[in-house]
């Protein structure tokens, strides 16, 4: 899956350089108005100049583990037993990694407002331990992955600049940043390969899921500073989920500040340090196959313990602290490649959970001129000079 | 009066002709380098900026000059594109009249601008404007933009984008400063 991830990103890069040097008889022009420089793993980074288009191409490799309870760390063999549905289960996750390829395309309508659309293709693999009752129920195998993929929620976002002190040049900047998230990815992704006889097909952990299932509202504001060869800025998003997915349930609220300090150390590449901020609430309940059919509870009896912490609502969320560093790389003009490693320092989780271990994100960004552009035709010569 | 007509417009172009085919060729070489020409003529805004030897430079000190005055940034990347033909432009016609200003509206950084005139052996003068107070009495909005102005010291041309500045049609329309519009 990962070389198709793979392959499918070398095919659209190909393409988009073949198609962007077409594009390029333009006049040649600098603006720096629509935000300076942002990391672009943050929402609102990656504006393009006006009248342009921006095609983002990101591919993400995190790896979660091991389980955590508040600010302390578990290992998933204590946790095995007799299931009690709040210290002993008969299956817990160990570690789990997750692949996703992100693709985005950003327009901007006038210096101020610029929109964009991003859609995933997401796949979860989640390493899983029996207790001794499930492993003999399995025909002995003591654990097994757990697998899902598919796409995931489709977000539209908008941006709009409120303030900013120089239209060419500015030194601060600050942008309103607004939103949905469509529900087009999965909340009804199945077991597939679980040993475990009469398993398969029943409803996969929230986590496994690829959607939420809500139409869901964001809301954000980004305040952009630099002075060079600084770049600086604070930046802060809420994702609501405000209602009951098809399955009976709502994801919890997310709130999102990042802060960021980027250093211009070649005229083609910057450094850049983050520091990240995560809340996100429980789960409002049960999916309606677990809640009422008892998937995901001991004999399918949904008034018997949870067969996973995973089934549990109330064991998702927390809030997580995290620091990101990477750089910028411009091989060419109007190409953008970016790489980003994240690292959590604090994690205090509703759990037990897995944390996150850590996270890499390489991104490669490119700016299309329309023929609208201003880099193909100028800025208009001043009325007041004469002209 | 057709035949009248015909008459009038063929003496006409007898005596027009080597002047109005100098005005064509000129007036060609400012559409084929995308300068637009002003609708009246205003003096250019007046200016006294250090250049990068330390020295301070005005406007008034090109005066009787036609000049190439460009705006640009260390940052700026269509900047660097232009440049190198700024610098043969200012090799060929320095001597004839004709002068080559770059003013860098970097907010910090001088040292940075020299070095870029050493990378570039770039010999014109290249001025500093860090408050951006030039870079606002031109009415700046990308990088780089560029004004011709006339040995009397008015606007004469305006260019918003890079070009290829030793272009013949770059030195016609300079060269053509220096007559009376």
């Amino acid at each position: 899956m990962l070389k198709k991830n793979l392959l499918s990103l070398f095919i659209v890069n190909v393409f988009l350089l073949i198609f962007v040097p077409l594009s390029q008889a333009f006049v040649g022009l600098c603006c720096a108005h629509c935000g300076g420089n942002m990391p672009l793993n943050i929402p609102g980074g990656g504006i393009p100049e006006t009248h342009e288009f921006r095609f983002k191409l990101s591919q993400m490799y995190m790896e979660m583990g091991p389980l955590r309870d508040g600010t302390s760390d578990l290992d998933t063999s204590n946790l095995l037993g007799v299931p009690n549905n709040s210290t002993l289960f008969a299956a817990v996750p160990e570690e789990m990694r997750t692949y996703m390829t992100m693709g985005s395309v950003a327009y901007s309508f006038t210096d101020n407002l610029a929109g964009m659309a991003m859609l995933g293709y997401v796949r979860n693999e989640m390493d899983m331990k029996f207790n001794a009752a499930l492993t003999t129920a399995a025909g002995g195998t003591n654990g097994f992955t757990m697998f899902s993929h598919g796409i995931t929620d489709l977000t539209l976002l908008g941006k709009y600049r409120l303030y900013h002190d120089d239209n060419l040049a500015p030194t601060k900047q600050a942008s309103m940043i607004f939103g949905l998230s469509l529900p087009t990815g999965s909340i009804d992704k199945q077991f597939s390969r679980n040993p475990v006889p009469g398993q398969n097909g029943t409803i996969l952990p929230f986590r496994m899921q690829t959607g939420s299932g809500t139409v869901d509202p964001i809301l954000g504001l980004t305040l952009q500073a630099s002075s060079d060869p600084w770049w600086y800025g604070l930046n802060f998003k809420w994702e609501g989920h405000v209602y009951d997915n098809d399955q009976g349930y709502h994801r919890g609220q997310e709130l999102r500040y990042d802060a960021y300090l980027m250093r211009q150390v070649h005229p083609k590449a910057v450094l850049l340090a983050e520091m990240n901020y995560w809340y996100e609430g429980k789960y409002s309940d049960e999916p309606f196959d677990q809640r009422v059919n008892g998937e995901g509870h001991l004999g399918f009896n949904p008034n018997n313990a949870f067969i996973s912490p995973l089934n549990d609502p109330n064991n998702y969320g927390g809030h997580q602290l995290a620091v990101s560093f990477g750089f910028q790389f411009q091989p060419i003009p109007l190409h953008i490649i970016e790489l980003i490693a994240t690292m959590p320092i604090y994690q205090d989780l509703n759990g037990p959970q897995l944390r996150q271990d850590y996270m890499i994100q390489a991104t490669y960004y490119v700016e299309l001129p329309t023929k609208k552009s201003r880099r193909y035709k100028g800025f208009k010569p001043p009325k007041e000079l004469g002209f | 009066m057709r035949n009248l007509l015909e008459s009038i417009i063929l003496m006409a172009a007898l005596f027009l002709g080597p002047f109005g085919t100098s005005v064509w060729a000129v007036q060609q070489s400012f559409e084929n380098m995308g300068i637009t020409k002003p609708r009246t003529e205003k003096p250019a805004p007046d200016f006294s900026l250090q250049d990068i030897k330390g020295n301070k430079v005005s406007l008034e000190d090109f005066r009787g000059k036609s000049i190439l005055l460009n705006f640009w940034a260390t940052w700026c990347e269509a900047c660097k594109e232009e440049m190198p033909s700024m610098q043969r432009l200012y090799e060929r016609l320095s001597g004839q009249g004709v002068e080559v200003v770059a003013i860098s509206i970097d907010r910090r950084n001088f040292d940075r601008i020299k070095e870029y005139a050493e990378q570039y052996k770039l010999t014109f003068p290249i001025l500093w404007d860090p408050d951006q107070k030039v870079r606002k009495h031109y009415y700046i909005m990308g990088l780089p933009t560029t004004y011709l102005i006339g040995p009397e010291g008015k606007l004469r041309g305006y260019a918003s984008g890079a070009r290829v500045w030793d272009s013949p049609d770059s030195i016609q329309a300079l060269t053509s400063l220096k007559e009376k519009m």
